[in-house]
């Protein structure tokens, strides 16, 4: 039999045994013959048949790829920061002791709490641009000339979308935000404020700081949820008006789907992946460094 | 404390009233969905979206409920979130022991994996999973789905788990390990119940998460009676007509579980956030 | 202590959770518990996922019931768009539904020539339909002179219309193009919009593509173009584009953003005065208000070049047996009991679709049945629609580019050439 030491040298690999058995034959497993797809061409009916790096060159002349790759940047870049900023003073204003602060809070957190579809069909209510709200609302303000189809309008669609994804993410933000600022040394603002410093500098050389770690966490998660975003595309527009809102989650189902064509999908699929990839190495490193310095 | 800068209370005044205008205006999709949940499907064809409904009519409530299945297809989402929370939890709380408590050859590796795996777009674990279902004689049944959820959220929930349970100092551990201890012991008796504010915040998420997935039941599942909520729901959406009213009143009943869930575990959740970022 | 009742409750649930994981396994049917398991079970899944539709089935399973003691029916909707993607995972499962609905021509074709779909050409035989289904209708479910398809039901598409408006300016049903130009200009005039159309699902834009185009270029040429085997940047297709659909959109004879509606929608336009017309298939009358009812009535597509054969949109919906079918008797007598003249009298009656079997008593059919009956049966060629004739990547990119024309009518050259390459691409592939 083993030797003690050695038995518990074992030990995390008992613990990992299962987990990792599962993750390996469920996703690891899938994912690898995902790869091996992206270089096949497949109906997803008969064999696959292996053509080389060809579904790579299509698409890199696909013009819907490279729309759906500017619309997940963007997609990025806005549920990032709106969220950040309009979550992050949403929680400063009600982390004061003000009536009603848990109803606030509740009200801006409730539309996570809707599942995408209801949010997708409603808000695609709210667009229609014969008789939808927002229209409505800019005609009797005087601005009628801002009414559009909000969402077959090709110019604005993407925004359309992403407003309604952003909508629903600044209550979590606000939540996690929140809890973070719980966590803000009250001494080290208290000291600030004795050394003269004023609110705006409290605020950026004392609680952003120690807010960091809630930030990238926000950062993180709303990476993953843009690229991944599809829900909203699908029941919204589509994709639509002709690929203008595509992203590149959308672009991979339609193809892989709807056309039947499963290796194309599977190489589009493999570029998403490659690209969160590159933000979760990015992160990794961050921790690696953080980790060591500790 | 004292505070240098005092706002008037007229701005404090008009500042709070912006509060609430931004409030109602940042809910006002929600009535919406509530109003027009509470119309006929005639009525709104003829009146257009935001007429008021002419007739309250929760008729729909109940035809969501019967004809549109709810009365199965919530039982169902029930069924297959909650063994795929308790077991992706119980599952990832053993990984993230490991990966936590223990320096091991291979332990960034496994920590990369899990991460990795948060980031996959599952897309394409499609159809291979559905091939993978089928050979494992699980296709259609509540297993395939439940197999798939657990597996595909262990990556978060290990993340998550881990960064955790490295809050809690070592000498914790080592000193049960000395007074005898086993390793599994440990896990159980002490650090389970250490995490388990962490485990309510994760589980507040996951369980919206898997609650309301929609493409993978699309995929795993063929018999109507055994969908979830989310593909129940729209087989609501015929190929030509769409009964509104219907579809958003099982679309709200069908989120009053995530409503409840948030609602009762707020305080864990937050209590969690708190503890993770604190030291 | 707080956290044991925590963990105890979480085991609870846990062990609650599993349970029903057993019997998940089973198949549990419409029928009541206690049902051996040596019981003949048949599956069928079908797309009928609206409201009527839906209940018409329904009801036809009780009578197959009745009329099958010792057989268990398990009867699964799904919803339309996604019952096109259930179908792959079905028939590429080691145990897939018994009776599945489907669409006639290409799309059924696909499964057929991939070897997925049982031959049923002695279900034909026994049933008698060879001799009962017109020659249109077994002509599109045989391959290689074997039967697969069994089609069930098919509906026309004309030009709907307001008989209020036509009546108030005194307009009269238009037969060429030039009349139909007219009528439009006409009522534009006075206010109304001519055609209302919601094209957020894209396929009734792609409905005026399948009519120009065959209107203008013949029925050929467009089934060919569906084949890939015509060119899209054909200066033929161009003049679709140029002459007839670009010119209708820039003069505003359609609605403001269709692509923001979907095709019900659009109806209110229609009702409320604002638009006068909409192409569109019969199943309007499903959708349409009924205190509004009375007032619709259609005609047919107006005839652009009377050289050119005339060829109009009739697509049919049927069913067909995987071939990998765990219980193919059943499945056959299932098939046997929709076609039967009994079971598509009752659907032309409680759904006003027109059936496949010619031996349905063409009393059942209303006056509205008849008339667009008659549309169907003075064409020389009846098409499937666009996306169902063509091939399901080709459909898209084609319907992305109609909807894309739509924004931008000075843009068929380009749109075209992108739609060529495409076709290139897609069907030597």
């Amino acid at each position: 039999m083993l030797d003690a030491k050695t038995r518990y040298k074992l030990i995390p690999y008992a613990f990992l045994g299962i987990p990792v058995t599962i993750y390996l034959i469920w996703i690891i497993g899938p994912m690898l013959y995902s790869f091996y797809l992206s270089f096949t061409k497949w109906d997803g009916l008969t064999s696959p048949e292996f053509i080389g790096a060809k579904n790579y060159r299509m698409l890199f002349q696909d013009e819907v790829f490279y729309i759906s790759l500017s619309n997940n940047l963007e997609w990025i870049i806005l549920f990032m920061t709106v969220p950040i900023v309009l979550g992050l003073t949403l929680a400063m204003v009600l982390n004061k002791d003000i009536p009603g602060a848990k109803t606030f809070k509740a009200s801006f957190f409730l539309p996570m709490v809707l599942s995408l579809v209801v949010c997708g069909l409603v808000w695609s209510w709210l667009y229609s641009p014969h008789s939808g709200l927002i229209n409505e609302v800019l005609r009797r303000i005087g601005l009628g000339k801002l009414a559009t189809g909000w969402l077959s309008n090709p110019k604005v669609v993407m925004e359309s979308v992403i407003a309604v994804a952003i909508w629903r993410q600044v209550g979590y933000v606000m939540v996690l935000y929140l809890a973070g600022l719980q966590s803000v040394d009250q001494n080290l603002l208290d000291a600030s404020e004795v050394d003269g410093a004023n609110a705006v500098q409290r605020f950026f050389n004392v609680i952003m700081p120690q807010l960091a770690p809630v930030t990238v966490i926000v950062i993180v998660i709303s990476i993953i949820d843009s690229l991944r975003a599809f829900d909203l595309v699908s029941v919204m527009t589509r994709g639509g008006p002709y690929n203008q809102s595509s992203v590149l989650a959308n672009f991979m189902y339609i193809e892989a789907f709807n056309n039947y064509r499963m290796g194309y999908g599977a190489a589009i699929a493999v570029i998403i992946f490659i690209i969160s990839l590159m933000f979760i190495m990015f992160y990794l490193t961050r921790i690696a460094r953080e980790e060591t310095n500790a | 404390m004292p505070r240098q800068t005092t706002i008037p209370p007229a701005v404090k005044m008009i500042l709070y009233l912006f509060l609430v205008a931004v409030t109602l205006i940042w809910l006002v999709p929600i009535f919406i969905a509530v109003i027009t949940s509470m119309r006929t499907n005639a009525d709104i064809m003829s009146h257009g979206f935001l007429a008021m409904p002419k007739t309250v009519d929760l008729k729909s409530y109940i035809e969501a409920w019967q004809r549109g299945g709810l009365h199965k297809y919530l039982p169902n989402s029930f069924i297959i979130t909650m063994p795929s929370l308790v077991l992706t939890l119980l599952l990832s709380s053993l990984g993230a022991y490991a990966l936590a408590r223990f320096k091991f050859k291979g332990r960034t590796f496994f920590y990369f994996l899990f991460v990795g795996g948060t980031m996959l777009p599952f897309q394409i674990l499609l159809l291979p999973v559905f091939k993978l279902s089928d050979a494992l004689g699980i296709y259609d049944t509540y297993l395939s789905l439940i197999a798939i959820h657990t597996a595909f959220q262990l990556g978060f929930c290990t993340f998550v788990l881990r960064n955790y349970m490295m809050t809690v100092p070592i000498q914790v551990m080592e000193s049960a390990r000395i007074d005898g201890c086993t390793e599994l012991g440990i896990w159980g008796k002490i650090m389970l119940p250490l995490t388990l504010p962490a485990f309510a915040a994760i589980a507040t998420l996951e369980f919206t998460w898997i609650f309301n997935d929609y493409i993978w039941p699309l995929v795993l599942i063929r018999t109507a009676e055994k969908m979830p909520v989310t593909t129940g729901l729209a087989t609501l959406q015929g190929q030509y007509v769409q009964d509104w009213t219907v579809i958003i009143s099982g679309a709200l009943l069908a989120t009053v579980p995530t409503l409840i869930v948030f609602i009762f575990l707020q305080r864990y959740f937050i209590a969690g956030l708190t503890l993770g970022s604190s030291k | 202590m707080k956290n044991k009742i925590v963990v105890s409750v979480l085991a609870v649930l846990f062990v609650l959770g599993m349970a029903p994981l057993f019997a998940g396994g089973q198949q549990e049917g419409a029928a009541e518990g206690g049902q051996a398991a040596d019981q003949d079970v048949v599956v069928y899944n079908s797309y009928w996922a609206d409201p009527e539709p839906k209940r018409v089935e329904a009801e036809l399973m009780e009578m197959f019931r009745e009329q099958n003691p010792d057989a268990k029916v398990i009867h699964s909707t799904v919803a339309h768009e996604d019952f096109k993607q259930a179908i792959r995972a079905y028939l590429t499962s080691s145990a897939p539904p018994d009776v599945l609905t489907w669409f006639a021509g290409n799309r059924a074709r696909f499964f057929i020539d991939k070897g997925l779909i049982m031959d049923i050409s002695d279900v034909w035989e026994e049933a008698g339909w060879n001799e009962n289904y017109a020659k249109g209708f077994r002509a599109m479910s045989s391959v290689d002179d074997k039967q697969y398809f069994l089609p069930g039901s098919w509906y026309w598409w004309a030009i709907y219309y307001d008989t209020r408006v036509f009546d108030e300016y005194n307009i009269e049903i238009p037969e060429t193009w030039d009349e139909l130009m007219a009528v439009c200009e006409k009522l534009k005039s006075n206010g109304v919009t001519p055609f209302t159309v919601g094209t957020k699902y894209r396929w009734t834009a792609a409905a005026w593509f399948d009519y120009l185009n065959m209107r203008v270029n013949g029925p050929e040429f467009h089934i060919n173009l569906m084949l890939g085997k015509e060119s899209y940047d054909d200066p033929r297709v161009l003049k679709v584009f140029n002459e007839y659909w670009g010119p209708m959109i820039d003069k505003g004879y359609f609605v403001e953003s269709p692509a923001s509606y979907a095709w019900a929608e659009a109806i209110p336009f229609m009702t409320n005065g604002d638009a006068a017309m909409y192409l569109m298939g019969d199943f309007i009358r499903d959708s349409y208000p009924e205190e509004d009812l009375q007032y619709l009535d259609f005609f047919r597509f107006p005839i652009i070049d009377p050289n050119v054969p005339v060829g109009e949109d009739a697509p049919t919906d049927g069913y067909f047996i995987p071939k990998k079918s765990q219980n193919p008797e059943m499945a056959k007598k299932l098939l046997k009991f929709f076609g039967s003249k009994e079971v598509q009298e009752y659907v032309a009656k409680e759904l006003g679709r027109l059936v496949t079997n010619n031996k349905v008593d063409t009393s059942v059919y209303n006056e509205n049945q008849m008339k667009g009956r008659e549309i169907i049966n003075k064409a020389d060629y009846v098409a499937q629609f666009y996306d169902r004739d063509t091939t399901p990547e080709m459909a898209d990119k084609g319907m992305n580019g109609f909807m894309e024309f739509w924004q931008n009518t000075d843009q068929a050259e380009e749109i075209t050439d992108k739609l060529e390459k495409a076709r290139q691409q897609l069907f030597e592939e």
